[in-house]
């Protein structure tokens, strides 16, 4: 054998891996120093796909870097700043030692900082980039300003959070981009629709949460500052695109109403200005003051290549989405201590209502329980004392069901004291066949206009029909042939007028061509469609299940109750 | 040193002067006879001549001079003498009060404020030199002249560079330099124009130009979204059957955990048969000892037969036939190979169904193994020491739903939630909290060597 001869792991995947503490060698910084760097530049350890090569032969689980990834890590300035601050904090620990203070103070003055602004430049080159990954940073900062202010992560840091997170739902309010509420026992997950992407979010409840013990939160506060930058740097942007002043300025008008006779009882003047931003009841000044501009009606032209069918599909769907964001408009609603204030004021404000509460609970209410004119009421007791007679009492999963409904539901089965509806989950996306809960069933004929069928008391109907039935046992016993008469049958609904029955030829043809189709099939797709209808005939008998399990549920309840009823009298 | 013995000489002189060494006797002076001196010579001018009392006449007038600021015969009567009318005692009160302080009172001065003090009443001399400029004049037309130019206008040539000059770049150190703080100021990082500032292989080469960010870092870690929405069951007031969809997750999660632990059990079980009886110890114990003798015969002829069989020597017959043996057996397996193949003709229905069986099961397993890969996209890798534990279900019971959103209490942490999250997307390796280790001191033990020696 001639030439060089060739040894493992010299080649290959061997040499493209690097152990994390080899890397961390390579850098020369300390490991928490290491995982700081790696999160902030977006650098991820991988999972090689053959380990024993890499690992030079033994299985031990080690954490692997790509070794370009180090590599590119070497020209980040910022590594440089990690050094300086080491170097800081020894002589900083110096100077203290020796009581040198005004060493000390001059070392504090001279503290070394980094900033982040390019490697969100370099993460995310263009704005849409960003956009796409505004989910996390978003829940972390809403998790952030959540956390209370002792000294264990840095207040300055909650204080930041807080700030971005009430500008972001500022800008949410005045764009009236919410799409999608949902209430679980974990927190409110928000869907809103920003610039074309679909941002979901979860903000957890403002109410007691201790802090589990096994969470790193060095981890988690890296993260947090860079998710901040990012953040801080698109909400810029976005009001940019909405023409509004940033950072936020409440408009004169609303802020001339906001003032409170005693507003140093409540907040510091430096903090105020935040407080009444975050009550989310004022409107935002904007850079170049329009005054109530007529939305003018844009010509439509088609662009090319689309028919005259898409284009009015769109434009309903424009249509809709326009009703959609004038939900609550013209709406008054007061809020009652006892229900989420922040939550249910985003949520209102998002589709154009009015909101206030009471002047203890926070800064920024601007009318009293006692205005004539509120039109609604959020409260969460089971009752209330006095009642204005021209305002509906409502709880507050009113307000959720229908922005989720995209509709004003109807009041009634929101009243204080009734079992309430369940609060259905808007994320879920039934496809055909897919077992329907009855309630969105219901939703779903109130949306397309229907009235719900008055359900009549179950025991009134049955009452009846027994009635009947003893009269008919009772005619047959005398031996009386009952008066059973043909009487003109009742037409359904759906089948009167002209109307129906276009509809009913038009699905009758259809189904005719489908019978076709499926004879004229050649054997191979006829197996195919065979096995395909077998399994969605299989969903539908499972569906079938589920409801005659409600209904037996139901059933059960029903004579619970009924039982309940007769042990009473 | 001269100086000094003239010194001592000349006090030595002094005629009621007691020198030290008068005892042992002065080397140049003897008692009785006194040298002759000329007196004309300039050198003995110093030596030989008593000017004791000029110089106490001098001494004298400089004490009056330090003490009072001058000759004591030239000052005015009232300076030195006042006419004693009587005793006046106004404001011998308030000095009372003040002094009770005491020696230790904040008003009197230090001692050694006052010991540096000037204590002679003679003004130190003034110093001429420092009024005196040599060329006063000159300087005085030289300042009268810069001072016309400059009401006309003209500036000297220093100030004119000094204006030229750009204006220094305060390096602003802005306080905080720092990235977190509450009123943190943020601009377009997207819009702006990029600075087209000079050559790029100049930058590049210079170390100026930011190095291309690699694109395999632009991918995510992970295809699951960031923020993934609970199941219907888990809404504050859920629907029945999504309720219950739930909590059979979690019920059949609790059902794996326990059917884990049964199977440790199970591993550990023993058969309560196998345990030891006190007849089997019993039998244990006598085995080999109690046997009889017919049985040994038996056993070792046994042994005998099946151990030696002997090889006689194959025979040609035996030869030949094996041989025609072979050739035959050979010729049938060709005749059936040939036969078969023959046959495979009409048996290829039944051939090309066992392929299309073949195929389709390498299709099913291509697809299983895509299915598996794209799976595994969706798993947490592993990344590190510690393996991925996905978090509890966050469920509530049925009796723990509320019917209220008053009366909620809240389900699991969202920290908790984040954190898991990213560790399921691969963005950072599982972690668990570092437990503390104690470490014992080492016991000195002495060597046994050294143990003996004391």
């Amino acid at each position: 054998m001639g030439g060089l001869q060739k040894k493992k792991y010299e080649r290959g995947s061997a040499t493209n891996y690097i152990t994390r503490n080899k890397a961390r060698k390579k850098l020369q910084l300390s490991l928490a120093d290491f995982r700081r760097l790696c999160i902030l530049k977006g650098i991820y350890p991988h999972e090689p796909k053959h380990k024993k090569k890499v690992n030079k032969g033994s299985t031990a689980p080690r954490t692997f870097y790509l070794f370009k990834d180090i590599r590119f890590l070497l020209h980040e300035p910022i590594v440089r700043k990690f050094r300086e601050y080491k170097v800081f904090v020894r002589k900083l620990r110096k100077a203290y030692g020796k009581a040198e203070w005004t060493g000390v103070e001059r070392l504090r003055d001279n503290k070394p900082g980094y900033k982040l602004d390019h490697i969100i430049k370099e993460r995310y080159p263009t704005f849409i980039d960003a956009l796409r990954d505004i989910d996390d940073a978003l829940s972390m900062c809403f998790l952030f300003s959540t956390f209370a202010r002792t000294g264990k992560c840095h207040v300055q840091t909650i204080t930041l959070c807080r700030r971005l997170t009430v500008e972001w739902m500022n800008y949410v309010v005045t764009s009236r981009s919410l799409r999608k509420v949902f209430l679980s026992i974990k927190g409110i997950y928000y869907q809103a629709e920003v610039l074309g992407q679909l941002i979901t979010w979860l903000v957890p409840y403002q109410f007691a949460h201790d802090h589990p013990t096994d969470v790193d939160y060095r981890v988690m506060a890296t993260f947090t500052e860079m998710y901040t930058t990012l953040f801080g740097f698109i909400n810029f942007r976005l009001y940019q695109t909405l023409n509004l002043v940033y950072p936020p300025k409440l408009d004169s008008k609303a802020e001339s109403e906001l003032k409170a006779e005693h507003e140093e009882d409540y907040a510091m003047d430096s903090e105020s200005y935040l407080e009444k931003l975050s009550a989310l009841s004022a409107s935002l000044a904007r850079v170049v003051a329009t005054a109530e501009e007529e939305e003018n009606q844009l010509d439509l032209f088609p662009t090319e290549g689309e028919d005259q069918e898409n284009m009015q599909a769109r434009e309903k769907e424009q249509k809709e989405q326009e009703a959609q964001k004038r939900l609550f408009e013209g709406l008054k609603f007061f809020l009652n201590r006892e229900v989420p204030r922040e939550s249910l004021a985003f949520i209102l404000r998002c589709f154009g209502a009015e909101v206030s509460w009471d002047k203890s609970l926070c800064i920024g209410g601007t009318y009293e329980v006692t205005d004539e004119t509120i039109t609604h009421q959020i409260v969460d007791r089971p009752d209330m004392d006095k009642q204005y007679i021209n305002r509906y009492y409502i709880q507050p999963q009113w307000v959720f069901d229908s922005v989720n409904a995209q509709m004003r539901l109807p009041v009634e089965d929101y009243f204080l004291g009734t079992t309430l509806p369940p609060h259905l989950s808007p994320f879920v996306e039934e496809k055909d066949g897919d077992y329907v809960p009855p309630e969105k069933l219901k939703l779903m004929a109130l949306q397309r206009g229907e009235k719900p069928e008055e359900e009549d008391d179950v025991d009134d109907e049955e009452l009846t029909e027994e009635k009947n039935l003893k009269k008919m046992e009772g005619t047959r016993a005398q031996g009386k042939t009952l008066a059973v008469k043909v009487t003109p049958g009742k037409v359904k609904p759906w089948e009167t007028g002209s109307v129906g029955n276009k509809v009913r030829l038009e699905q009758e043809e259809k189904a005719e061509e489908k019978r076709l189709a499926i004879m004229m099939m050649k054997k191979k797709e006829k197996y195919l469609y065979d096995k395909i209808m077998f399994g969605k005939k299989r969903t539908t008998r499972e569906v079938n299940k589920l409801t005659a399990k409600r209904k037996a549920h139901e059933d059960a309840s029903k004579a619970q109750k009924k039982q309940k009823k007769a042990k009473k009298q | 040193m001269a100086a000094v013995k003239r010194l001592k000489r000349v006090a030595a002189a002094q005629p009621g002067f007691m020198s030290f060494k008068s005892s042992a006797g002065s080397d140049d002076l003897n008692s009785g006879q006194r040298k002759r001196v000329n007196k004309n010579k300039k050198k003995n001018w110093n030596k030989h001549s008593d000017i004791q009392d000029v110089e106490e006449f001098l001494d004298d007038v400089r004490l009056q001079e330090r003490a009072t600021g001058g000759l004591i015969s030239e000052k005015p009567d009232d300076s030195l003498f006042f006419v004693d009318i009587g005793e006046q005692r106004k404001y011998v009160q308030p000095e009372v009060q003040e002094g009770k302080k005491g020696k230790k009172s904040k008003s009197r001065p230090l001692r050694i404020d006052l010991i540096l003090q000037h204590d002679s009443l003679v003004p130190p001399p003034k110093d001429i030199l420092a009024h005196q400029q040599p060329n006063a004049k000159k300087l005085r037309r030289i300042a009268e002249n810069a001072e016309k130019l400059a009401a006309m206008g003209v500036l000297p040539r220093r100030q004119k560079r000094l204006l030229n000059r750009r204006p220094a770049i305060t390096a602003s150190k802005s306080k905080t330099t720092a990235n977190n703080f509450p009123d943190r100021p943020y601009y377009d990082l997207w819009g702006g124009d990029a600075k087209e500032t000079a050559d790029p292989y100049y930058l590049e080469q210079t170390g100026k130009k930011r190095v291309k960010r690699p694109e395999k870092l632009n991918s995510k870690p992970s295809v699951l979204p960031a923020v993934e929405v609970i199941a219907p069951g888990g809404s504050y007031n859920p629907d029945f059957f999504s309720h219950q969809a739930l909590l059979l997750e979690a019920h059949e999660v609790e059902v794996k955990r326990e059917r884990a632990e049964l199977r440790i059990e199970r591993q550990l079980a023993v058969n309560r048969e196998d345990t030891a009886t006190e007849e089997t110890v019993f039998q244990e114990l006598v085995e080999g000892l109690v046997e009889e003798e017919e049985d040994e015969d038996e056993e070792e002829e046994a042994v005998s037969i099946r151990g030696g069989l002997q090889q006689e020597k194959k025979t040609e017959k035996e030869r030949r036939r094996e041989r025609a043996d072979k050739i035959k057996s050979q010729q049938k397996q060709a005749a059936r190979v040939f036969t078969d193949k023959k046959q495979q003709l009409f048996q290829l229905r039944s051939i090309q169904a066992t392929l299309k069986r073949g195929e389709q099961q390498t299709r099913e397993r291509v697809a299983q193994r895509k299915a598996n890969q794209e799976a595994e996209k969706s798993m947490p890798r592993r990344l590190g020491r510690l393996r991925f534990q996905a978090q509890d279900l966050e469920v509530q019971l049925s009796d723990e739903i509320p019917g209220s959103l008053r009366t909620l209490k809240p389900e699991g942490s969202v920290l908790k939630d984040r954190f898991k999250s990213m560790q399921k997307r691969n963005m950072i390796e599982p972690r668990e909290r570092a437990k503390f280790k104690r470490r014992h001191k080492v016991k000195y033990v002495e060597k046994r060597a050294f143990r003996e020696i004391t």
